[in-house]
């Protein structure tokens, strides 16, 4: 599971994203290999829980 | 000396050119028995595409893995639990070397076609581009390794490409139990499949523990077979309870002779390994303990930059566990509740504090002993 985030400013999704497992936060860099594993998992059909 | 012998193919010539000035020139070899070797391709400079091939830079600082990294750049692979697990030390090594990877396996486990148990080094694709593989050009490579198990016969791996379509297997054999021997790969270059020579992987190195029939191959060919991480056959450690197998030394190298170890100065082969990781916060080792400043965005959210001692293959992920603390204003503390990561790139991270704080001041952070926070980006 992954979740959204909201930058230091709270008025907009950061560039980064939050993994469950470990809390690691995964930049939107396609090559970084967490990253790539998102968006496999997003290809798959899931989805992001929403920044809060 | 007895004699001087010119053994080789006799169609060619052996030439010693001497320099057009006057004078006398000597050659002279060392007193000790051994092989002087040379290629066209002279390996001078970045002789080693392997990064910390000899086990010596451990920066997570690891236990016993069944997944994930161990030392730098080398990591675990298995496709079931509790078969077996990894471990660096350092009180059985060959000559010359300080650390090596050890696998123990723990039960007599039979594996089923799509298991797989392997030891991995990705190559970044920046660091084989010179071997000019995927072309008609292609350069022939040797790996080397200094290997030690408790069992003896035939054991595989395979070099494989970024995505995994186009695959060696390989074969060495271990012929005497528990001892440290040192074994060489020649692999002629790969002229067909796709090879990144970008910060992507270019070869992906594997050394099986026990290898599925889906993942094995006949060894000494190129095949498009996919995901291939072994040769059929090979020996499989996690098939032997307390089976143990242990490498150290790696080194792959253009040319077809497996030339001595490449050392390098351990400062530069720490920056080698920091390139895919470092720790950015680990006060019970010092990094970074108390000693980072920052300034307050709002009464709770608070900012430090850290700039990467070395600039990363991509930008890295950021991992903070035991994450607490206080941020000092005007010398009173304010604990640390939560972490954020902010405005991530190849060079800094910027670091967002959860605290109660004055908004607008500056303030220094004095990290818990448990804070570890560490950048990621490898392969």
């Amino acid at each position: 599971m992954y979740k959204k985030l909201k930058d230091i400013t709270g008025t907009k999704e950061a560039n980064v994203i939050q993994r469950a497992s470990d809390n690691a936060f995964i930049p939107k860099d396609e090559d970084n290999t967490d990253y790539q594993e998102y968006l496999e998992w997003v290809a798959e059909g899931n989805a992001p829980e929403e920044a809060e | 000396m007895a004699a001087i012998k010119l053994k080789g193919d006799t169609s060619g010539e052996v030439t010693i050119q001497a320099p057009s000035v006057a004078g006398t020139n000597t050659l002279e070899l060392q007193a000790t028995s051994g092989t002087l070797a040379t290629t066209a391709q002279a390996s001078i400079g970045m002789k080693n595409r392997i990064i910390n091939g000899n086990m010596a830079i451990n920066q997570r600082g690891s236990g016993a893995l069944e997944n994930g990294f161990l030392v730098d750049r080398f990591s675990i692979g298995s496709s079931q639990a509790s078969k077996g697990s990894a471990t660096v030390q350092t009180a059985d090594v060959p000559t010359k070397f300080t650390s090596a990877l050890k696998y123990t396996s723990s039960t007599a486990y039979s594996v089923l076609a799509t298991d797989y148990f392997f030891v991995t080094q990705k190559i970044e694709g920046n660091n084989i581009a010179d071997l000019n593989w995927g072309t008609a050009d292609a350069q022939t490579i040797t790996l080397s390794f200094w290997v030690k198990s408790s069992l003896t016969g035939t054991f595989g791996g395979a070099l494989r490409n970024s995505a995994f379509n186009y695959n060696y297997p390989y074969t060495y054999t271990i012929s005497s139990a528990d001892t440290w021997e040192k074994k060489s790969v020649t692999i002629t270059g790969a002229t067909s499949g796709t090879w990144l020579t970008t910060n992507g992987t270019g070869i992906d190195v594997w050394f099986s523990l026990g290898m599925g029939t889906t993942y094995s191959d006949t060894a000494g060919a190129w095949t498009t077979t996919a995901g291939l991480g072994s040769a059929t056959g090979a020996t499989s450690v996690v098939g032997t309870s307390g089976a143990t197998w242990l490498v150290t030394g790696v080194q792959l190298e253009a040319g077809t002779t497996a030339t001595p170890f490449e050392n390098l100065q351990y400062g530069q082969q720490l920056a080698l390994c920091q390139r895919y990781f470092e720790p950015l916060i680990n006060d019970s080792l010092n990094y970074n303990g108390g000693q980072l400043v920052g300034s307050s965005f709002n009464t709770t959210r608070n900012f430090i930059n850290i700039s990467m001692k070395e600039i990363k293959r991509a930008t890295p992920t950021i991992v903070g566990s035991g994450v607490g603390g206080n941020l000092f204003q005007n010398g009173s503390p304010k604990a640390v509740t939560a972490l954020y990561v902010t405005y991530p790139n190849f060079y800094s991270v910027g670091l967002d504090l959860t605290a109660s704080v004055t908004q607008g001041a500056a303030f220094h952070y004095d990290p818990s002993a448990t804070t570890v926070i560490t950048a990621d980006a490898e392969l």
